[in-house]
């Protein structure tokens, strides 16, 4: 063929299937690609399918090494590096795009189906939610399917082809679960895994501005979700404490919320009251922090420590799915002492800012016959003057607390915990403000409690001698509904007005909770399948404290025994039918008869013959002719076969 | 540097070397087969193929990353790929394994031509075989799929270059289905063989004059005394003999015949051939002969040893070409210097 004719056409049977299945490992990339890549790998696909349609001819080399530079610069520029989740599946729909350009032969499709299925696993690494197992499924069938067609004959249909992957798949299954079941899992990785921030969600952040964010979306997305062992707590306890500031500039709260083992925190703290122990199961944040409610006690979770301010962090971001279990006690005492340079550093205020506050700070001090009656005051003022809890407060100038307090008196959490921590820091009372998650909503369901992103609050602690540090909310003095009712209803409301419905109803809400009872469940079970489960699991099959070699051997021996029944099934579906009993009887008599019948000779004049030549088995061979005709061309009977045996028995004797 | 082994250096050798003794092993252990041979699974043999070991690779790094990840979704993707591997293993075996391959003849040929040997490949079972080819050495056959209970004829063109027989020791059966991750085959020992007649010369003196059945010489090859009749026109036939007046009235071409033919004939005496070489010499031969027998003429051939009385028609001519595909079984210089 010469070098200026087009593509022969060849490719038209195997080609299309292929694109499906590439565009279908595609999809769920989309939102997260660049939309150059998607626009690529779109064109690409339509070009080589016009290419082999009008038999035009493929882009020149140099045109090819000219995109795939373009194409490697437009990753490069899009994510500044490429390794990782994102922009390894970006390079991976790009090297489609190109490779289709480049298809000349059945066996270059290959290369695209081994893309495709890398392009399914990244998408399963990116997220993973309940239908991405289906998604998974469909997605392997049409890649195997896709597969069959350019490896068979054309003459095979579609259906044949669906079906035959189906079968091969639904054969593969037993094998997948059960090394699912007992490959062993590890707890560390082999390297560290690049962190694809830009899929991380949090309603938390590690600064506090309040005032430069205007409106608060509230997600609906799953923080965490809770299983207590026992009663769980009364909403007013329900305060998970991640993340606490405590340095100040006027503007934005920050602190030291950095891992690290030995701050000696745990030591300063009074337990009291009863414990209460419970399991966390929380969503990948890609930050340090780690939920507990306060003050926590015990917890298991490796490389996990707790820092001055007695938060939770962990050395490596949380990158997956973790759980943990935990022991906190809701009453305590929290340094009962505090030294003069604590004091003086919970207290440092930045000069020459919010004036307005501190004046009337000390002014309400001096009013007050001691703290804790200032303090009362000062929520009593967020009560009973107009201050207002809105998710959408108005933007706040340079001095953002004097312009909260009085200009504006509209806000949500982190004003009303900024403002409060610092008018408590004017008259010298030691504060910081604690974020964290306020509240949490029990599934009847599932008994178990969920926690929203949309739950994210932030409040204060302030020292107060012989009390300790002890937890103020003073939006709960502005907004008590917020605090008590335990349930955001942000969640509800946002899913009945997407549904255009003014007035939540109780069916969605129990649907809500339905299909949160499932995610639960596939996050416990198949997401959280790792080392611990595995164990237990393992442990509950009756192995006694299982290392990988048991669980190695367990799954080979599994295997084997599966793959050979897979075997069987196969050999009963290949097998040629039994031959015909009656005709092997009947091949046995003629042998034995000494007379070889010859070739298209019927039964009966076979017999005439015989009686002619050999007349002393005559009678004999009538009698076994005709049970043989009667055998072969009868109703099916066994009793018949028989006698056929028997007949062709005794013939063998009585000769 | 003629002296380097370089054939040591390629990949080819070695292969072809393992491959050699793999077949000498395979017959040894199978023994030779008839001509209807059923397929056993204890002869059908599986390796994977490049692509399935580009597969397992990909299997073995979705392993890692799904370790590294700790990510269940895709430990689930990988060992559903790894069934999968297992799984086209097993259903690759038992694609072939049942099948019955019988041998169904093969045409003689002139050397130098393909002889066309047709084995045919019946599925008895209830399954569909797919993607079945046949294959001996670098001849592969067609592909194709066998539905239930089907029966198929599948050809191997296996080049000529000598007279005599041309030998199919073996040949093997093989299959990529499902995924080409796996190639199953089987070989068969069945000692085929066909005849292949020697080949025709290109340019031949003329033959031999015919001759009456007294031994006259006759002015043309073939008698013009008597008309006899007219018959359809074949392609050789003299214009001269063609019946114009005939063809004018209804447009059919017919050729007359005259009844003097009957009694001409030709003589193809492989001594009278003026050529020191014999294989020349019997191409000479072949080509009269094709061409006698195109012209439908009578003709007989006459051998150190051997002769064919003149006569014509198929059988005739399958007599005479196997005559001289076998004439002198031995090699042709030792025969030269008997001469």
């Amino acid at each position: 063929m010469s070098k200026r004719s087009g593509t022969d056409g060849s490719l038209l049977a195997s080609l299309p299937w292929t694109l499906a299945a590439l565009a279908f490992s595609v999809v769920p990339h989309i939102q997260f690609l660049p939309i150059w890549a998607t626009f690529a790998f779109l064109s690409c696909s339509a070009w080589r399918w016009q290419v082999e349609r009008k038999r035009w001819r493929l882009p020149p080399a140099w045109f090819r090494i000219f995109l795939s530079l373009i194409f490697f610069i437009g990753v490069m520029a899009s994510y500044d590096s490429i390794s990782g989740v994102g922009p390894g599946s970006a390079l991976l729909a790009v090297m489609a795009a190109l490779k289709l350009l480049e298809t000349k032969q059945r066996r270059d499709q290959f290369v695209l189906l081994f893309i495709s299925i890398f392009l399914i696993m990244s998408s399963l690494l990116r997220e993973q939610y309940l239908w991405s197992l289906p998604y998974l499924l469909a997605g392997v069938v049409l890649t195997m399917t896709a597969w069959l067609r350019m490896s068979t004959s054309s003459q095979v249909s579609v259906a044949e082809s669906v079906k035959t992957a189906v079968r091969l798949i639904a054969y593969a299954a037993p094998l997948t679960a059960a090394m699912w079941i007992f490959f062993p899992r590890i707890a560390t990785p082999f390297w560290a895994v690049p962190i694809d921030t830009s899929s991380a969600s949090s309603g938390l952040s590690e600064r506090m501005s309040p005032g430069d964010i205007s409106s608060l979306s509230l997600s609906n997305a799953v923080a965490f979700r809770v299983k207590f062992e026992g009663a769980a707590p009364p909403p007013y306890q329900r305060y998970w404490r991640a993340l606490v500031l405590h340095r100040f500039n006027g503007r934005t709260w920050s602190g030291d919320n950095e891992a690290s083992p030995g701050s000696g925190a745990h030591r300063d703290i009074d337990f009291l009251g009863d414990p209460l122990r419970y399991q966390v199961t929380m969503e990948a944040t890609q930050q340090h922090w780690i939920f507990a409610l306060d003050i926590p006690y015990e917890w298991d979770l490796d490389r996990t420590f707790m820092g001055r301010q007695q938060q939770l962090a962990r050395i490596q971001p949380i990158d997956q799915r973790i759980a943990y279990s935990v022991v906190s006690h809701p009453s305590f005492r929290l340094n009962s002492e505090l030294s003069a340079f604590s004091r003086s550093y919970y207290t440092r205020l930045p000069e020459n800012s919010n004036l307005r506050t501190l004046e009337l700070s000390r002014k309400m001090r001096d009013e007050a016959p001691d703290d804790e009656a200032f303090i009362t005051n000062v929520l009593e003022k967020f009560t009973n003057e107009k201050y207002f809890y809105t998710l959408e407060p108005p933007a706040l100038g340079s001095n953002p607390v004097d312009r909260f307090l009085f200009d504006t008196r509209r806000g949500f959490c982190e004003h009303y915990a900024s403002a409060f921590a610092v008018m408590m820091r004017a008259v010298g009372i030691p504060s910081r403000v604690v974020l964290g998650y306020q509240g949490g909503e029990m599934n009847p369901m599932g008994a178990y409690m969920i926690v929203r992103q949309a739950d994210a609050h932030a409040w204060t602690e302030a020292w107060l001698p012989g009390r300790g540090w002890y937890r103020i909310d003073p939006t709960a003095a502005v907004a008590p509904e917020r605090i008590e009712s335990g349930r955001s209803g942000a969640m509800f409301d946002g899913i009945a007005a997407s549904w255009g419905l003014s007035a939540p109803s109780e069916f969605l809400y129990q649907l809500t909770l339905t299909w949160d009872v499932l995610n639960a469940r596939w996050n416990d079970w198949i997401l959280g399948y790792g080392p611990e489960n595995q164990g237990e699991f393992m442990e509950w099959l009756g192995m006694e404290d299982p290392d990988w070699r048991q669980m190695m051997l367990t799954l080979i021996a599994i295997v084997t025994v599966l793959v050979a029944i897979i075997s069987v099934l196969l050999l009963l579906r290949y097998r040629p039918p039994p031959k015909d009993a009656a005709a092997i009887l009947y091949r046995k008599f003629t042998e034995k008869a000494g007379v070889p019948p010859s070739r298209g000779e019927t039964p009966l004049s076979y017999a005439d013959r015989l009686a002619e030549e050999k007349a002393a088995l005559a009678g004999d061979a009538e009698s076994i002719t005709t049970q043989y005709l009667d055998a072969r061309y009868g109703p099916p009977d066994l009793v018949v076969i028989e006698n056929l045996k028997e007949a062709v028995y005794n013939f063998s004797r009585r000769r | 540097m003629s002296s380097i082994p370089w054939q040591y250096l390629s990949p080819r050798t070695y292969r072809q070397a393992v491959e050699a003794k793999a077949e000498r092993w395979a017959h040894k252990r199978q023994g030779s087969d008839r001509p209807v041979t059923e397929l056993n699974s204890r002869r059908v043999y599986i390796l994977p193929t490049a692509i399935g070991l580009v597969f397992a690779l990909m299997a073995f790094t979705m392993l890692l990353g799904s370790m590294n990840y700790n990510n269940n979704l895709s430990f689930v993707l990988t060992f559903l790929l790894t069934g999968l591997g297992f799984v086209s293993m097993h259903q690759c075996q038992r694609n072939l394994v049942g099948l019955e391959l019988s041998f169904a003849g093969v045409d003689p040929v002139f050397a130098g031509q393909a002889a066309e040997f047709q084995i045919a490949i019946t599925n008895h079972s209830k399954a569909r075989r797919s993607h079945l080819q046949l294959y001996a050495g670098d001849v592969n056959s067609n592909i194709g799929d066998l539905a239930p209970g089907e029966s198929r004829i599948f050809h191997l063109e296996i080049p000529t270059e000598k007279r005599g027989h041309v030998r199919l020791d073996r040949f093997g059966i093989r299959t990529l289905f499902p995924f080409e991750l796996f190639r199953a085959w089987a070989w068969l020992h069945m000692d085929l063989q066909g005849i292949v007649y020697p080949k025709p010369a290109r340019q031949a003196p003329e033959p031999p004059p015919s001759q009456s059945a007294h031994g006259h010489r006759q002015h043309d090859a073939r008698g013009e005394e008597d008309f006899a009749g007219l018959r359809k026109f074949h392609v050789g036939d003299s214009p001269r003999h063609v019946a114009w007046k005939a063809y004018a009235r209804s447009g059919e071409l017919l050729s007359k015949q005259f009844s003097g033919a009957d009694t001409s004939s030709q003589w193809f005496d492989f001594d009278e051939v003026d050529i020191a070489d014999v294989e020349q010499r019997l191409s000479i031969l072949t080509r009269w002969i094709i061409d006698a027998d195109r012209t439908h003429r009578d003709y007989g051939l006459r051998l150190p040893g051997q002769e064919f009385p003149p006569a014509h028609g198929e059988a005739h001519r399958c007599k005479a070409l196997v005559s001289l595909a076998f004439f002198n079984e031995l090699p042709v210089d030792v025969q030269d210097r008997a001469a």
